[in-house]
């Protein structure tokens, strides 16, 4: 028998009552009643710690037994999931135990989870749809950037016969690569890959080139992006560590909120950081097989960094990793594929 | 012989119940990791569940005359709302990023919003119950378009010196459709106390950007000076010499203003509870201190952030257990004569677009 209070169906109205009985035949007794009356049982709250577990009938009366009541021993149905789970939150070695777990996967996810789901992503994701987010991307930056390109017609043969002979050394899996002249503006010399093959080099940057092997180096570095499918694994890894904020600060507060988005936000900039540094080995060899300089493009780089004012160190805010950190790995990379060569020709 | 009892009971004082929260920081620890490690294995199944545990958990040890409070909604159909709204937001993104004309379904967004915001008021109301009664919520369109998509508008229209009007009329709104069982709540804001609240807020604003100002123009200065020692001098610390301070100033003003959102918030709380009443003789009061409450959200970021999240459920504990208890209730008389009636059951997918997408009315 469990001594509890009572609501008449629908009424806050509590009255002193007790259940007596068990499963299937249990029996109300109110305190201001003479008899008691026979209850069917609809459903049972959940056991949560400090929270009294509240009986709901068929009629829709409630009866409440207090904290310390045995409420599943009683209707014999111990050992609920949730009944478990109680007991597992206040177990205080266990809760260390789940601690300790969930940080390690937390870690796991972040480092390894998502990179992998978001280039397993990338790599389904249907080319029309790649190819309209092209057309999108580039309507939007022709009008608030770029304007035409004002290079002479013969030096935009050259630079598109360039541009299909690297193509044509680049591995064929994905999208077919097509080259875009424009005039930067205010973003002067630079180059951009968009996810569906489509490679803007603006005409600050051919101008800014000392040599061709320069210019087909950067154009080298934006067809690994295309190739690595950079671009769409970056959509896809904000999207899961926005998703996994959402997990973990499931309650969080607005403030909290805020400075774990402006967190993440740091995080996109230091996976882009990996993704250039792919880019750029992806060139030397691309470079190689073409028969040009791979190292040539980081003195074109060193020009770009000079000219926009920024320093060579490499910054914790900064996209690009540092000219400096960036031509020791190519130089790096240069030597490796040397080694292999000569094995090779061994 | 009633009416005597009656005349009685009116000239009794009316009692002054106080909130209070019994849940405690360890004891909601459990829950919290058990609840994360659960919606990790699952990939975010789980969460619906968790939702519905947090939000017992702390409905159920807040307590108001010997009585706790109850969520009652079902995981189910909170994971069923979460996947409409998580693919509907997917969907939304993937278009904006393939044309950006797809950016004009804002439109249709801000349209839609007040109905999603009645429906969203309307499912929490309905999935909580004190004492065997659950509230509920009956919104209108127009009154919801007009406190919550024009005047926050009009309110930075007018470089926030409507912003008190905006308070009043949303929070009027709320009050006005919320009810207890067949119980009626009606909040009437005055506009006095509400500017009241903004000059001190504007106050405080000031005052905080001269501390904050004035700690990010040392910092950034001392940081200088520190550099010109190492490195001697040269053209480029002297561009840092004279942005460093700036920049330093400048972010502190930002956090003058976040500081302030959180100022201004808890001063409305406490005007628009202290003139609702329930049924016509219930009062509501809030006695939050503006101060206070800022200080416990700014530890408690720090908190967070420094114990790598995990000091979070302490820190939820923290400022629940402050609110709940700077809140009360003027009863004219005992709390037993509510009685429950049929109300609409709102939306759990409204309800979970704005859990998801983070928006939040009031504390």
């Amino acid at each position: 028998m469990i001594d509890g209070r009572y609501f008449p169906p629908g009424s806050s109205r509590a009255v002193a009552a007790s259940l007596a009985g068990g499963p299937g035949r249990l029996a109300l007794k109110r305190e201001d009643e003479p008899q008691a009356q026979a209850v069917v049982l609809m459903s049972v709250s959940d056991p949560l710690a400090g929270v009294p577990r509240k009986l709901t009938f068929a009629d829709g009366g409630v009866f409440e037994a207090p904290l310390e009541a045995d409420v599943d021993g009683f209707l014999n149905m111990g050992g609920s999931f949730f009944a478990r789970l109680t007991r597992l939150e206040a177990n205080l070695g266990l809760v260390a135990a789940a601690a300790v777990v969930t940080i390690g996967l937390v870690f796991a996810i972040y480092r390894f989870g998502i990179p992998l789901l978001a280039s397993g992503a990338a790599a389904i994701t249907p080319p029309p749809i790649v190819a309209a987010m092209d057309r999108g991307t580039l309507e939007t930056v022709d009008r608030v950037v770029f304007s035409p390109s004002e290079l002479d017609e013969g030096r935009k043969q050259e630079l598109q016969a360039m541009f299909d002979e690297l193509a044509g050394f680049a591995d064929d899996a994905g999208p077919a690569l097509k080259l875009q002249l424009r005039r930067g503006g205010a973003i002067g010399a630079n180059a951009l890959a968009l996810p569906g093959g489509t490679i803007v080099v603006t005409d600050e940057l051919v101008a800014l080139a000392a040599s061709d092997d320069e210019i087909a180096g950067v154009i080298a570095h934006e067809i690994g992006h295309v190739r690595e499918r950079h671009s769409l694994q970056q959509i896809y890894r904000v999207l899961g560590i926005g998703f996994m904020v959402g997990l973990i600060g499931g309650d969080a507060s607005q403030l909290v909120d805020d400075v774990v988005t402006q967190a993440s936000a740091l995080q996109t900039l230091v996976y882009s950081r990996e993704f250039e540094t792919h880019a750029d080995l992806y060139s030397v060899a691309l470079m190689a097989r073409a028969g040009r300089d791979p190292l040539a493009f980081v003195d074109l780089l060193d020009r770009i960094v000079r000219a926009a004012g920024g320093s060579d160190e490499t910054g914790w805010l900064a996209t690009h990793p540092g000219t400096k950190d960036r031509r020791e790995a190519v130089r790096k990379r240069v030597k490796e594929l040397g080694e292999a060569g000569e094995t090779a020709r061994n | 012989m009633t009416s005597l009892k009656t005349a009685a009971a009116s000239r009794e004082a009316p009692d002054h119940l106080g909130f209070s929260f019994t849940g405690r920081a360890l004891e909601y620890f459990g829950i919290w990791i058990v609840n994360l490690l659960l919606s990790i294995i699952t990939l975010g199944i789980y969460t619906a569940w968790a939702k519905v545990r947090r939000l017992r958990y702390f409905y159920g040890n807040t307590w108001l005359d010997g009585h706790n409070f109850e969520y009652h909604a079902r995981p189910v159909k909170i994971l069923i709302g979460r996947i409409i709204v998580v693919a509907l937001l997917v969907a939304y993104n993937l278009l904006v990023s393939i044309s950006p004309i797809f950016g004009l379904l804002i439109i249709l967004y801000l349209l839609a919003f007040p109905w999603l915001l009645n429906k969203s008021m309307a499912f929490n109301a309905r999935m909580t119950s004190y004492r065997n009664v659950r509230l509920n919520f009956r919104g209108s369109y127009w009154g919801a378009f007009l406190a919550f998509v024009i005047m926050p508008i009009v309110a930075l229209l007018t470089a926030g010196l409507l912003f008190p009007l905006a308070s009043k009329l949303s929070n009027d709104y709320i009050g006005r459709h919320l009810g207890y069982g067949s119980a009626r709540f009606e909040t009437r804001a005055p506009l006095k106390a509400l500017y009241g609240n903004l000059g001190a807020t504007i106050l405080f604003v000031i005052m905080v950007t001269l501390v904050c100002a004035g700690i990010g123009f040392l910092v950034g200065s001392s940081l200088v000076t520190a550099g010109n020692m190492m490195q001697g001098g040269g053209d480029e610390l002297l561009d840092v010499l004279t942005f460093g301070p700036v920049t330093g100033a400048l972010i502190g003003g930002y956090i003058a203003l976040a500081l302030a959102y959180l100022f201004y918030a808890a001063g409305v709380r406490n005007i628009a509870y202290n003139h609702t009443v329930l049924d016509g003789q219930h009062h509501l009061t809030s006695s939050v201190n503006r101060m206070r409450y800022v200080w416990i959200l700014v530890s408690n970021l720090f908190a967070t952030i420094l114990s790598l999240g995990l000091l979070r459920p302490w820190a939820a504990i923290r400022t629940w257990r402050y609110l709940v208890s700077s809140t009360g209730l003027l009863a004219a008389g005992p709390l037993d004569h509510f009685v429950d009636e049929a109300a609409p059951e709102g939306n759990v997918g409204a309800a979970e677009f704005f859990d998801i997408e983070g928006i939040d009315f009031g504390l």
